[in-house]
């Protein structure tokens, strides 16, 4: 390719009008949602479904006016004319920091205010409006974090301060009031054991799994015909639904821990952890040991060959070449099993292995819908906390990241 | 015929193709030729509107193709580019029916120009038509693009460094099999390159780019022999520049009646002749060795030369194989005329170096034979 | 078609076909069979007194849970694609970043969880259950459709636009047909998943084989939980070996 560097006419050919069509569409989210949906609701008790409160009804005057000049301002971000790109850029994620702010304290404040004369079993939540907010809050922040692309110390200040703020909200007395913070209160300790022994039950799956997928990983690159049996196996169990897996765990375990009495005393048993954990482990060992094939693969036959060539020794070329250079493949393999058995876990729950997914299936039983957000919310911050922190590691694991922009 | 009027193509705020005005004669085979950057495949693009032009104007057989519905104009002009972009989920013959099938010609006629334009680049039909792109070599891949660019008869051919990526040797037969089909059809192509050896022996004509800007548009000869400027100059490369010469002169222009023996006759101290056999192939060579004038060499197929040969490769094969001559033989291999060192040493080096040849320089565009009559 | 081409698709096709074939008849015999059974369950469970869960035919829940995957996934699949196809036009382009974050994000959210929270937007029943099954199984189709668009070669697209073909063309007979093992990878993804989710689906009261399944585990009924588990499991391999079949039949090339 000689003169390949024409970018798509497209680009050039676009209307200059608009500048950022992502902001201006979120925007137009954040009214309809405004518009149509609800805020809040408030219920005389915990029982009886809620009577929906409207943005206007919720928000105190100066917050409406505020919402209002947020949505004005990021609008006028959106348009090329009126606003140059980088600082519009910036201007998008201050007012996204300020909506996200704002969109707490209307809510916290809704709380306190509605619930200052009510009866005690009162009880406010939030409605959809306050979600759409949320959410396009934080698809602002990623929409222009990805079109300013600041340094990385940046990018992580700012996530930061987010989160910060965030953290203050949930720290003070402002949410206090909520139904599903009441609900945290009353859990509280229960939440922390279940949480614990969530996470519990994600690392006794993911020890064992990477002591076995490791060296199966090795084996299918070095045996060819291993590998194929090995991943037409795994692959099946990949497929299964986790609930019959528990489901069909349970009866062998059963009769395993009837039979032999110590090992009904180390707790296994058809259910509870034993089942979860078995199950877990063998739905981490596909992603494990595809990935750790896969890395093996993928390094260079010429730098294998180099590495020979130089008089290494077998052990010395996997120790020192292979796996580095297979690192971050490996490392992707361990994040999706992470992010995987996170989520496993939850439906483990059902044969009462217990874990942030009781309060779920708990909560569905009752019809309390603050104890099914519960356990939702945190299983979902846990999966993105953790797909995120592992993504870190994936790029710092990268040997050549340094010529990587 | 194509003209570009003060083409010019600009890319935020950088040009790319500067004021460019240039006409491809109908019949020409244009070769678009220049250092990476220099807007060659910009240009080629810009005609059949792949890239928007920022400024001047093109006319296709004087026709305004900014004033064409541009898939219609698209259709006209074959495409055929580097790594041939065959679709690789349709077949050979489905490939080469891609246009015809967009301009809805008959099934029969389609099937019909299918088989002709594979039997023109030597792929069997009955074998090739219903292969993947997959399971083709390079060689045969690259044809097929050449064939699918065919198919529809378009008014002209654009190809993109058609053959950069294929190996040297597949590339020279791909080259030869390009100057035949040219011969044979008569179209006009416009061609892009990098490579200034490709570009002399395919092209009748050649326009150099540098930096955006047509340097030169010139015959290739007369490139060589009168280069625009140093930058010509040093693009085409001085060292072999005779050798370059030779590879646009043709052993038909220089080969002359070959000497054959009276059966079992020796060739007199100084002269040679040719041994035949019944059907006319030659089969040794009696003196004319540069080592031992007396010897009699058996004629091997390797260092027989055909009229299409460049004079280039005939020379090559003379001093490999260590002979003043070579035969020249037909299709069936019938010795039809020889050529030799003379040949070689009598080639003029162009209008402005030698008086006598300026005569032939009015020849029409298609032969570029602007050496004149072999001695 | 060649006959070169047909005998090789033949062959790669029966070389699995036998597996499916029979996977597929022990699905249908355990579906319409399962009471037959009875006296099986009885003797492998004998402290159970009702061995065989008979509040709901197999058949039907069988039916019931396919009908829920195939509505979740049929709304999945026009979406997804649409979506897709939009961020990969000149006019959705801007878009693309946005969305293949969020199918990357939304992927990491445990489908059980995002079932729950539909409940409060939508209740209990079958709605919720289509609105998480649809949800959820759009990512890895939106995800797959901008990979399979993506890696069309930039070439093949020039050579279509410069052979004369409109937009529509490009798209339909170039672009679609290329991404679509990709494509159909990324439908197989979000089925099996359904397949899975629609089980856990009978916790907020859809009628799927969970229904057994759960009712076992609540009332400790190991005979319910091996019925229901072993024909969602069945049911999976199935549909997975289906795919698996289906990807094949759009590979172009070695």
């Amino acid at each position: 390719m000689t003169d390949a560097a024409a970018p798509s006419s497209s680009a050039e050919r676009r209307s200059p009008l608009i500048g950022n069509r992502v902001l201006l569409t979120l925007v137009v989210v954040c009214l309809l949602g405004v518009g149509l949906l609800p805020f809040a609701s408030m219920a005389p008790n915990r029982l009886v479904s809620g009577q929906s409160m409207s943005t206007w009804a919720a928000f105190a005057p100066w917050q409406l006016v505020t919402l209002a000049g947020l949505l004005a301002l990021l609008a006028l971000a959106s348009f090329a004319h009126l606003m140059p790109r980088r600082p519009g850029h910036a201007v998008a994620l201050a007012a996204a920091l300020a909506l996200l702010a704002l969109d707490f304290v209307a809510l916290g404040g809704y709380a306190h205010r509605a619930l200052a004369d009510a009866s005690p079993a009162a009880r406010v939540s939030q409605g959809s409006a306050f979600w759409v907010l949320l959410f396009a809050a934080g698809l602002i922040m990623i929409d222009a974090l990805q079109r300013l692309r600041p340094p990385p110390v940046w990018r992580a200040l700012y996530a930061a301060t987010a989160l910060t703020l965030v953290g203050v909200c949930f720290a003070t007395d402002l949410l206090s009031p909520l139904s599903i913070m009441r609900e945290f209160a009353n859990q509280r300790d229960n939440f922390v054991d279940q949480l614990t022994r969530h996470l519990a039950l994600v690392a006794g799956a993911l020890v064992p799994a990477l002591v076995v997928g490791l060296p199966l990983g090795l084996l299918a690159r070095r045996r060819p015909g291993a590998r194929n049996v090995l991943f037409s196996v795994l692959n099946v169990f990949q497929t299964l639904p986790s609930i019959a897996v528990f489901g069909l765990l349970i009866a062998p375990l059963a009769a395993l821990a009837a039979a032999l009495p110590w090992l009904r005393e180390v707790g296994v048993g058809g259910i509870g952890a034993a089942p979860a954990l078995i199950a877990l482990v063998l739905y981490s060992l596909l992603p494990i040991v595809r990935n750790t094939y896969a890395g093996l693969a993928g390094v260079a036959p010429g730098t294998l060959e180099a590495a020979r060539g130089m008089g290494m020794t077998a052990r010395q070329i996997l120790w020192r070449v292979e796996i580095p250079l297979a690192l971050p493949v490996i490392l992707s393999g361990l994040r999706i099993v992470t992010v995987q058995a996170i989520g496993l876990t939850v439906v483990a729950a059902l044969i009462g292995a217990g874990g942030l997914g009781a309060f779920i299936f708990q909560g569905l039983g009752q019809y309390a819908i603050d104890l099914v957000l519960l356990g939702a919310i945190p299983t979902i911050v846990l999966a993105v906390v953790a797909d995120f922190t592992l993504q870190l590691l994936v790029a710092l694991s990268r040997p050549t990241r340094a010529g990587q922009g | 015929m194509i003209e570009l009027q003060g083409l010019t193509k600009r890319y935020a705020g950088k040009t790319v193709v500067d004021d460019i005005t240039l006409t491809f004669e109908t019949g020409e085979f244009a070769v678009l030729i220049g250092p990476s950057g220099c807007g060659k495949s910009t240009t080629l693009k810009m005609i059949n509107r792949l890239i928007p032009a920022s400024g001047g104007r093109i006319t296709l057989g004087g026709e305004d193709v900014a004033a064409l519905p541009v898939e219609q104009l698209r259709r006209r002009i074959g495409y055929a580019i580097q790594s041939t972009g065959l679709f690789p989920h349709w077949s050979v013959a489905r490939n080469v029916a891609t246009v015809p099938q967009l301009l809805k010609w008959p099934r029969s006629r389609i099937d019909d120009r299918v088989d002709e334009l594979l039997a023109m680049f030597h792929l069997d039909p009955t074998t090739f038509r219903d292969k993947l792109p997959h399971q083709l070599s390079g060689g045969q891949a690259q044809r097929v693009g050449v064939a699918r660019a065919l198919a529809a008869d378009p008014e002209v051919l654009l190809m993109d460094e058609p053959f950069g990526a294929v190996d040297p040797i597949t590339r020279e037969v791909l080259q030869t099999e390009m100057r035949r089909v040219h011969q044979q059809t008569g179209k006009t192509i416009v061609f892009v390159t990098h490579d200034m050896d490709e570009a002399l022996s395919l092209a009748t004509r050649i326009a150099l780019l540098n930096d955006g800007k047509l340097v030169q548009y010139e015959r290739p000869v007369e490139m060589m022999v009168e280069p625009a400027d140093d930058f010509v100059r040093e693009f085409i490369g001085q060292a072999d520049l005779g050798l370059k010469l030779l590879s646009r002169r043709w052993v038909h222009q220089y080969q002359r009646p070959p000497s054959v023996a009276p059966r079992d006759a020796l060739p007199e101290p100084g002269s040679h002749w040719w041994m035949i056999d019944d059907a006319g192939r030659p089969t040794a060579l009696a003196g004319a060795r540069l080592d031992d004038e007396d010897a009699v060499t058996r004629v091997k197929a390797e260092w027989t030369a055909t009229p299409e040969m460049s004079m280039k490769e005939a020379l090559s094969r003379m001093v490999w194989y260590r002979v003043m001559v070579l035969p020249v033989v037909d299709e069936s291999g019938q010795l039809i005329a020889e050529v030799g060192m003379q040949g070689v040493m009598g080639i003029e080096r162009g209008p402005g170096a030698n008086a006598s040849s300026t005569r032939a320089a009015g020849n029409g565009a298609l032969s570029d034979n602007d050496g004149g009559d072999p001695a | 078609m060649s006959g070169a081409r047909t005998l090789h698709r033949l062959r790669a096709a029966s070389a699995g076909s036998g597996v499916l074939i029979a996977l597929c008849g022990l699905l249908i015999a355990l579906t319409l069979g399962m009471a037959q059974l009875e006296p099986l369950f009885r003797a492998l469970f004998p402290s159970v007194s009702n061995p065989l869960y008979t509040r709901d035919s197999y058949l039907n829940l069988m039916l019931a849970h396919i009908g829920l995957v195939v509505v979740s996934s049929l709304i999945s699949v026009g979406i997804g694609i649409a979506a897709g196809l939009f961020v990969t036009r000149p006019a959705g382009r801007e878009f693309e970043p946005m969305v293949s974050s969020l199918a990357a994000v939304g992927q990491t959210f445990p489908p059980a969880a995002v079932l729950a929270i539909a409940v409060p937007l939508a209740g209990f029943g079958f709605a919720p259950t289509i609105i998480a099954l649809s949800l959820y199984g759009l990512l890895p189709v939106i995800q797959n459709t901008i990979t399979g668009l993506d890696t069309v070669p930039e070439t093949t697209r020039e050579a279509a636009r410069g052979n004369g073909m409109s937009a529509w063309q490009i798209l339909w007979r170039i672009e679609l047909p290329l991404a679509m093992r990709v494509i159909v990878a990324g439908v197989r993804v979000s089925v099996i998943i359904n397949i899975g989710t629609a089980t856990i689906g009978s916790t907020v009261g859809a009628k799927s084989l969970g229904t057994p399944l759960i009712a076992g585990l609540v009332s400790n009924n190991l005979a319910y939980v091996i019925q229901g588990a072993l024909l969602v499991g069945l049911l999976a391999i199935v549909a997975d070996l289906a795919f698996e079949r289906l990807e094949r039949r759009f590979t172009f090339g070695g």
